[in-house]
């Protein structure tokens, strides 16, 4: 296979995401007798996953620029609507496949 | 076998959710070969669909890495409560037992073993494997079928849309107490005005301010608590 300069990015996004995975899934289990995780640490790091994922899905469904007045995306309405699903019935999978028809529903419709 | 039929329920969201995800690395332009490649190295759902927008921007590989770190920091507190039953083992064993550890897999363990004093007992090491095992080929296969199968999805039904629900669908049932919420309205907030700064240095606020706001609220309300 032949890779350009973007497939040797891609390539190196794959091996570091692959490093991720080897040192925190095994990473505990190979040296767990030589590293105390303190009580603090361990308490303060179950807060880091949610964080991250809230930081990576706000800036997808409610995106501004500098300069412009902020608009209202489809997708944050589609999103709010797969939350309330949830809410309803505590079924991920009717999550995502609610979020997806309203979104494809009000999408046409929508003013901005 | 005991951990294969615990495990079934799961299996049917873990399958789902590889199709998913199979099918958003190949919308987001990546091509089907390292898409294949991604799914079988990576092997992590939630950090392969974090990097998608990324890998989009072409931000640099270190916060790639920092941001694929940070999602699976999970697996490094599951792993903490893992390793005193594995322990035993010879580190090839424990390597793989670690890197085939699945969010499922840790909660159906400590739901039956938990409590077990005594350790070292091969029912655990089998019981884990009737789990993971059936879970690695399950997402692997689920994950390459949407990898070809993206072709033959027309780009106008915004699947890449359906990546961003399934990590949302990741976060919500995480919202079962008040410290929880707390850190993922910060975060939120900070991710919000911070997603003009360059190099997604967003995120990184974000990720900061969620954990400040969860331990500082954690600490109130015990303190409110003991009053």
């Amino acid at each position: 296979m032949m890779l350009d300069e973007r497939g040797w990015y891609v390539l190196g996004a794959i091996l570091v995401l692959t490093l991720c995975s080897l040192l925190t899934r095994a990473g505990y289990m190979l040296l767990g007798d030589y590293l105390p995780l303190p009580d603090g640490l361990r308490r303060a790091l179950r807060y880091a996953p949610a964080a991250a994922l809230t930081g990576i899905i706000v800036p997808e469904v409610l995106p501004w620029q500098m300069g412009d007045v902020p608009t209202l995306d489809v997708r944050a309405v589609a999103a709010v609507f797969a939350i309330v699903v949830y809410w309803k019935t505590r079924n991920s999978l009717l999550m995502i496949g609610g979020g997806m028809v309203a979104y494809w529903l009000i999408r046409p419709w929508w003013p901005f | 076998m005991l951990g294969l039929r615990d495990a079934i329920p799961a299996l049917i969201a873990t399958g789902t959710w590889g199709l998913v995800t199979g099918i958003a690395i190949v919308k987001s332009g990546i091509g089907e070969t390292l898409a294949t490649l991604m799914t079988l190295f990576v092997y992590a759902g939630s950090a392969q669909l974090t990097a998608l927008p990324l890998i989009k921007e072409g931000v640099p590989l270190w916060l790639i890495f920092a941001a694929g770190f940070v999602v699976n920091i999970r697996f490094l507190i599951f792993g903490a409560a893992l390793q005193p039953f594995f322990r035993h083992l010879s580190w090839p064993k424990r390597l793989g037992v670690g890197f085939f550890s699945t969010d499922i897999g840790f909660v159906l363990f400590m739901g039956r073993y938990g409590e077990a004093r005594r350790r070292p007992d091969p029912r655990h090491l089998w019981y884990y494997l009737g789990i993971i095992g059936p879970g690695w080929l399950t997402w692997n296969a689920c994950s390459i079928a949407g990898i070809y199968l993206a072709a033959a999805i027309p780009a106008s039904w915004s699947l890449e849309f359906a990546a961003i629900l399934a990590l949302l669908s990741v976060v919500i049932p995480l919202v079962s107490t008040r410290p929880v919420a707390i850190c993922i309205l910060a975060a939120a907030c900070v991710a919000w005005l911070g997603q003009g700064l360059p190099l997604r240095l967003g995120l990184v606020a974000a990720v900061v301010a969620g954990i400040v706001a969860g331990v500082l609220s954690e600490r109130l309300s015990k303190e409110v608590s003991r009053k």
